[in-house]
Formats: structure tokens, C-alpha cells, sequence
């Protein structure tokens, strides 16, 4: 099979990728080891949520830009940030929508009883958002392993409950089983009634991120109804359910347009020619497929994703080989302590303005093959709470420079 | 059991991510199944070869194979799944029930003769209601009716004729339930100028393994792979119109069943609309459709995800003029082969079958289009709709 563009990866960064050139009317490949991590996130739209907490997201950007030259976000630049930002935006309609509380960072609790920034967040948590100044009570079911309320409340100063669950005493439940349970109105019905009981001066009420899978909206605003204060939703542990809301809304959308999507399947080689790629293997026991296409993108993610992988003494990519730029030696990954900076979290591909890998000298190596994502160098989006607009940037980016003529 | 042929676990690769709690299909409708991160590595790391199986809950996986195709790590959960399942129905046995559902095809020639008094008795109620009470086959599901004359009959009496060629592997089910799907899929491939080939064949064994069967299910692949080596090693290609069969045999033979020779087979073995999406990248695809104003919704089964092929049925489909195909935005059916008969599991594949009927109804289309016999089955089930094999709207915008 004969591609214009395939992209290798299913995070944030390749499912932009794959929008972007399908916009641009061009036949499409994703292909994804896995599903990507989305789910393993928290799903709002981080920005630069290192910046001070005043700070307008605008200026932040721009002086963070001048600092750091080498930054992913500098290649783009702060227009081109916007840009990638409403395409992404676009795809969500309301009732599910993404949206700024402001025009800098807003602050929403976490599933640790933290007060985290982010830039966009769903409809879903905005009710939740700089909770600081608000008295809310922190709803958590019994069964349900992956959100302690008490904890997330005691640390928010708030009050926490614990509601048990119908039919499940005594067990486990996961995420996506109580998000499906979220969905049914007589479970709505229930809980609404006991949650009204157990308010005490409240003015608003916070779940783990598992109001249903596929309308969100109308599950909080029945809840709201039933409970009489505004409701939202808290990030919590993986498997995150807004963040398969994000995978399945971009996975519906490309289908729709045509684009081939394969996931669960690891690139096992690349065809390379001089300065070009012309294809990629799949291998699926006992069979290898070969996809040729004329352009490429890498867009595979850092350690979690797969797109490095690091033995005793170096990080690699493991499907061009390309150079990754990384701390001299092993003893210089990690920093003292767990909260320290690692600079490990620093390394990636290096490449050129238009997002083409380049070497030492910062040639291009790979003419036709563009790199976009976490998997790039220059940042630790970790540190800099940048991960999901470096994502949505670059691969908005890598997709427009690749489709242009 | 013989188990040289168990494949080795990678369990310690996986990182726990959790993101095959997200598609898991079981666990998101009961507790009772613990997902596939606990039931696959999770409890992998625990089970040791001598020790008798604990895994009471094994037998609710489904076997859909999607955490598979989600394991950014690469875990072939399903697989180590379907080990623990085999070791722990070896040792607690297994009921007559198993052995009639994954058996069928011994008594399907029978039925299919006598379809007339078949279908009656499948329909019966007190016939449905003794399965049920006896067999714990669930009386709330549709037994498939039988036809007459077989797929395999109407082939002798027709006449192929084209300048190529091909091979088509047609299945148990197709041979006796569903005989237009072979006559659609012998007739498009005539349209594209291929005369049509059934190599002997026998039920491809995924019944069998899907129950933990590796024995009769290696035994089923051992009788088909000489025969399928001899069409290939002619120089033929074969075609398959089952995903479910397609994919055991292209993939499970060689891997879980290590049968000789099905590696040689494997790269010769083509997805009926994989191979059609072939055809027409190379420009030789009969595309001369007419129109056909339908409202057409298609459903991509999980064993045609297992293929890592895409979606070509799709591709195709696009083409014809007037028909309006929207993709069905929801992951496995919940039949599960054999899993939705059983009495005990019936509930779960209702519910597992109801978010597929949620995303259908949101659609509304005229029709459903599905690859998978165990899809077709269910979605009649669910939405008493029209189901058919794309393979027919196909032949029928050809004709």
C-alpha cells in the first residue's frame, strides 16, 4: 500500500498529524504500537503551566520562547501555537467542548488533592476550576480503587464521601465500568438523592473524571439538576476516561475521512534510501506488511510511548536510529531526588525549524521524514507542564510542512 | 495437554499503564471479570506450571484481542489469557455444552440436509427451553438456521471461469448458513476475472481454541494446512471471507498452534476486501458500480483489528456511488463466538452487545455491514435489522 503521508504514533502529536494532512485532502496511515497514552494523562490541555500563576498564557509564551531558543515552541512560534491549539479546539463541539478560564492557566484539583494549571480544560471540570476559593464536596465509590475522596478532600480543606455501589458489594470496579454506570439515569437517580443528603453548605460537588463515555455533559447536567449545586470532574489515575473521549473523538473524525488507521502494530524497520525513507515494515507474526509512502512522520512519544528506549549506557530511536540528543553518561540522567529535575527527561531528536532531524552539523538526515511530539528535544514538558501543547504544535506543524508542496 | 506449543509470556514487560482497562469490553460491564492488566501479566506473575489454576474468572475473557492492539509495550494479553484459560478448563473440565458449540461441524452436514425440520426444532421453544435447562445454552438466543443446499453443493453445480486464478476459504458457517456470502464472494471475484478454487477444507478450530482447546484446535489446523500448502505452493493466493477464520489461520496457527507449514501459508492468505483493496491499488479492480441509494452503517469486527489490515471493506465500500457508509463508532460486539450461548455469560454479552446498539441506533441506517459471522448473529440479535456481509451490497452494486 502507497501513502502521501504515514505517521508513526497514536498520541496526541500523530492523531494532530493525521487531522492536519487529512485537512489537506491527503491519503493517510496512522499507524500506532499502541493506542498512544492518552489515557494515561489527565487530559486537560497543558500549555506552559510553569509560568506564574498570573501571568496571561500569551506573554508567559513569548518571554518562554525568547528564553529558550531550542524549545519546540520556538520552531513554531507563538502564532503557530495558537494555530495548532484552535485546530485542535475545532474538533470539539460543544456539548463537549475545551475551553480557557481567563486568559492564563486556571487551577483544578487532582485526583492526588493537588490544585494543578492547565490551559484547556472539558466543560466537564470547569466547575472545579481555581476550587480554592470554593466549599465542595469530594464524591468517591466504595469499590472503586483509583480515587480516594477523603484524601482528595482533606487536602483541599473540602469534605469527602464514599457512595457504595449497586449490585458490586464487595468488589472492584474499574473506571470504565463506573463511567457506564454514570450513564444510566436510575444510578443518577440514587446517587443525586444521597449526595443531596450529605451536603452541608457545599456550592459544588467534584467526581473522579468518570461521568460517562460518551455524552458527559448531559450526565453532569442531570446530576446538577438532581443535586441543585454545579458539579465537575477531577483527573484521577489511569485509564483516563477524558482522555479516551479525546482518542475516540479524533478516532472517529479520521475514519471518517478516509484515513487508515492501525493500532497494535510496532514499526519492526524502516526502508531507508540515502536521504529518504521509502517505507516501513510491520511485522505481525508470521507475516511482515511493507507501507511505502512519499512522506513520513515520527511522532512515537519518549520512554512511556516507546519512541526511545534506553539500555545501560545510551537512548536510541528505534526505528530510524536517528541521534538523540541526551546527558553525556548514564551517572547524569537522574537528579537527587524524585522531585528534582532529571535531565534524562530532556533528551530527544534534534532537528531543524521544519521539524526534519538533523546531525551535528544540523543537516537534515532524513529529507522526507518529520519528527513531532514529546519524542522531540529541548523541553522536559514534565517539568514545564507543557506536554499536551507541545503535542498538539508540533504535530499540527511536522503535518503542514509535510503536506506543503 | 501437550504444551510444548504455548508461546512464552512476556508478562514482565508491561508497565501497567492501564490502557487496556480502557477497552476492555468485559470489564466495563461487570466486576466479576477483574480486566485484562490483573487477569493477563498481573496474574501471570503469579501462576507457576505445577500449581493447580486459581483463575476462576479466566473464562469471562472474551478473547477479542483489543487490549492486544492498544499495549503500547507490547503484551499479547489476550494470548496469555487464553493459556490460563486453557490450564484452568484442562483441569476442571469442561461440559458437553463446550463440546457441541465448538464441535458443530461434525453434525452441520446433517442439519443443514434436514434443514427443513433443523430450523424448526432450533426454533422450538421447548427444544430452546431444554438447551437451556440441560446444556446451559441461553434460550434468549437465536440458534442459527440451517440452509440446503450448502455453499459446497451450489459450488459443484457452478461453472468458474476467469483468466486468474484464486483460492477461497470459505468457512463452517458460510458452507451451511450463510450460503449467499460465498456466492457474493465467488461472484465478485468472478467479476474481476478470477475463476474460483475451493481447496478442502475444514472448520479452522477457532471455536475450539477460543474455549481453551488447544488440542482440538491444533488437531482442525492440522488437517487444514496440508491442503491450504498444496493451493498456495501451485501458485495460488487464497481469499478468506471470515475474519474470524482469516485470522486463525493466518496468525494463531503458526504462533499459539505451531502447526508446520502454516508459516509458509500465512503470507499467501488474503482478506476477501484486503485483497479486493489490492486490486484496485494496482488499478485492476472492477469498479463499474451502480448506483445504490442505501443508508449503510458498517462494523469492524475484532478479530478483523487482530488482522492489522485497517478497515478495507470500508475502502470499498466508499466507492460505490449513492451509498451512504458510516463506520459504527464501537468496539466488539459482545458475542464472542461461543461466550454469548453460554447460559452463564449470556447477561454479559447483552450488555457488552447494548453499547453497540446505543452507537447503531445513533446512526440509523437501513442496513448493517459487518465481516464476522459471531457480529452478524449478534447484531440481528440486538437490533432485528437487516445484517449482511459487505461482500453482498458489493456484488449487488456489480450486478
Amino acid at each position: 500500500m502507497h501513502y502521501d503521508l504515514i505517521i508513526i504514533g497514536m498520541g496526541l502529536s500523530g492523531l494532530m498529524a493525521a487531522k492536519t494532512a487529512a485537512e489537506a485532502s491527503r491519503k493517510v496511515l496512522i499507524i500506532g504500537k499502541g493506542m498512544g497514552c492518552l489515557t494515561l494523562f489527565s487530559n486537560t490541555i497543558d500549555v506552559l503551566g510553569k509560568i506564574p500563576e498570573t501571568t496571561r498564557l500569551r506573554d508567559g509564551l513569548s518571554q518562554w520562547i525568547q528564553d529558550h531558543p531550542e524549545h519546540p515552541y520556538s520552531k513554531v512560534g507563538l502564532t503557530g501555537i495558537e494555530e495548532g491549539l484552535s485546530s485542535f479546539t475545532s474538533l470539539f463541539h460543544p456539548p463537549y467542548s475545551f475551553q480557557t478560564i481567563g486568559d492564563g492557566n486556571c487551577f483544578i484539583p487532582t485526583g492526588a488533592g493537588t490544585m494543578r494549571p492547565a490551559y484547556l480544560i472539558p466543560d466537564t471540570m470547569v466547575a472545579g476550576a481555581s476550587g480554592k476559593e470554593k466549599k465542595g464536596l469530594i464524591v468517591g465509590f466504595k469499590g472503586f480503587r483509583d480515587f480516594y475522596a477523603g484524601y482528595v478532600a482533606g487536602l483541599l480543606n473540602w469534605r469527602g464521601i464514599f457512595l457504595p455501589l449497586p449490585e458490586t458489594p464487595g468488589q472492584e470496579i474499574s473506571a470504565t465500568a463506573l463511567s457506564r454506570w454514570m450513564e444510566k439515569e436510575p444510578f443518577r437517580k440514587t446517587i443525586g438523592q444521597e449526595i443531596k443528603k450529605n451536603l452541608s453548605g457545599e456550592t459544588c460537588v467534584g467526581f473522579p473524571a468518570i461521568l460517562g463515555m460518551n455524552d458527559p455533559i448531559k450526565v453532569k447536567m442531570d446530576l446538577e439538576e438532581k443535586i441543585g449545586v454545579g458539579v465537575f470532574e477531577i483527573p484521577t489515575l489511569p485509564p483516563s476516561i477524558p482522555g479516551m473521549r479525546i482518542f475516540n473523538r479524533f478516532k472517529e473524525w479520521l475514519i471518517r475521512r478516509g484515513v487508515n488507521f492501525l493500532s497494535g502494530y510496532s514499526i519492526s524497520k524502516a526502508s531507508l534510501k540515502g536521504k529518504r525513507c521509502e517505507g516501513v515494515y510491520i511485522h505481525h507474526p508470521p507475516v511482515s506488511g511493507f507501507y511505502s509512502a512519499d512522506r513520513f512522520i515520527l511522532a512515537t512519544g519518549r520512554f512511556i510511548g516507546g519512541g526511545l528506549m534506553a539500555d545501560r549506557e545510551r537512548i536510541s530511536d528505534p526505528i530510524f536510529n536517528l541521534p538523540v540528543s541526551q546527558p553525556g553518561s548514564q551517572e547524569e540522567w537522574f537528579g537527587k531526588s524524585f522531585f528534582d529535575e532529571h535531565p534524562i527527561h530532556r533528551s530527544g531528536i534534534l532537528t531543524d525549524p521544519s521539524f526534519r532531524p538533523i546531525d551535528g552539523t544540523g543537516e537534515p538526515i532524513l529529507e522526507n521524514v518529520r519528527v513531532a511530539g514529546t519524542i522531540l528535544s529541548g523541553h522536559d514538558s514534565m517539568d514545564e507542564k507543557s506536554r499536551e501543547g507541545i503535542e498538539i504544535a508540533t504535530g499540527y506543524w511536522a503535518a503542514q510542512w509535510a503536506v506543503a508542496k | 495437554m501437550n504444551k510444548q506449543f504455548w508461546p512464552k509470556s512476556n508478562a514482565d514487560v508491561c508497565i501497567r499503564c492501564a490502557a487496556c482497562m480502557a477497552v476492555c469490553p468485559v470489564s466495563r460491564v461487570t466486576p466479576l471479570f477483574p480486566g485484562p492488566k490483573q487477569a493477563g501479566p498481573g496474574a501471570q506473575r503469579f501462576r507457576k506450571p505445577g500449581d493447580p489454576s486459581v483463575d476462576e474468572w479466566i473464562d469471562l475473557c472474551i478473547g477479542c484481542h483489543l487490549c492486544d492492539t492498544v499495549c503500547s509495550a507490547g503484551v499479547n494479553i489476550s494470548e496469555l489469557n487464553l493459556i490460563a484459560k486453557a490450564k484452568y478448563l484442562d483441569e476442571k473440565g469442561r461440559p458437553l455444552r463446550d463440546w457441541l458449540l465448538t464441535h458443530s461441524h461434525l453434525f452441520s452436514g446433517l442439519a443443514s440436509f434436514f434443514s427443513a425440520i433443523t430450523n424448526l426444532l432450533l426454533k422450538n421453544r421447548a427444544v430452546k427451553w431444554m438447551a437451556d435447562a440441560f446444556l446451559s445454552i441461553d434460550r434468549r438466543r437465536e440458534l442459527p438456521a440451517y440452509q440446503s443446499p450448502t455453499f459446497r453443493q451450489w459450488f459443484r453445480g457452478h461453472h468458474s471461469t476467469g483468466e486468474k486464478k484464486v483460492a477461497y476459504f470459505y468457512g463452517c458457517y458460510i458452507n451451511t448458513n450463510e450460503v449467499d456470502i460465498g456466492k457474493a464472494t465467488v461472484q465478485v471475484l468472478e467479476a474481476n476475472n478470477f475463476e474460483v478454487i475451493l481447496p478442502p477444507q475444514e472448520c479452522c478450530g477457532l471455536p475450539m481454541l477460543g474455549n481453551g482447546d488447544f488440542k482440538g484446535a491444533r488437531k482442525m489446523g492440522l488437517k487444514n494446512v496440508p491442503s491450504l500448502l498444496q493451493t498456495i505452493r501451485s501458485g495460488l493466493d487464497i481469499i478468506f471471507s471470515s475474519t474470524s477464520c482469516g485470522h486463525m489461520i493466518k496468525h494463531e496457527y503458526s504462533r499459539l498452534l505451531a502447526i508446520p507449514g502454516a508459516e509458509e501459508v500465512a503470507p499467501h492468505l488474503f482478506d476477501l476486501f484486503e485483497y479486493l483493496r489490492n486490486l484496485k491499488e494496482a488499478g485492476n479492480l472492477n469498479a463499474r458500480f451502480r448506483e445504490l441509494p442505501l443508508r449503510a452503517a458498517y462494523f469492524a469486527p475484532c478479530h478483523l483489528r487482530s488482522l492489522g489490515i485497517g478497515f478495507p471493506a470500508l475502502e470499498i465500500l466508499r466507492l460505490i456511488p449513492g451509498l451512504q457508509i458510516d463506520n459504527i463508532e464501537a468496539d466488539c460486539c459482545g458475542l464472542g463466538g461461543t461466550f454469548g450461548f453460554k447460559k452463564e455469560k449470556f447477561e454479559i454479552s447483552a450488555e457488552i452487545g447494548k453499547d453497540l446498539k446505543n452507537a447503531i441506533d445513533r446512526l440509523s441506517p437501513d442496513i448493517i455491514l459487518t465481516d464476522c459471522e459471531g457480529c452478524r448473529m449478534q447484531i440481528r440479535h440486538l437490533t432485528g435489522l437487516r445484517v449482511l456481509h459487505p461482500i453482498q451490497i458489493l456484488r449487488d452494486a456489480l450486478s
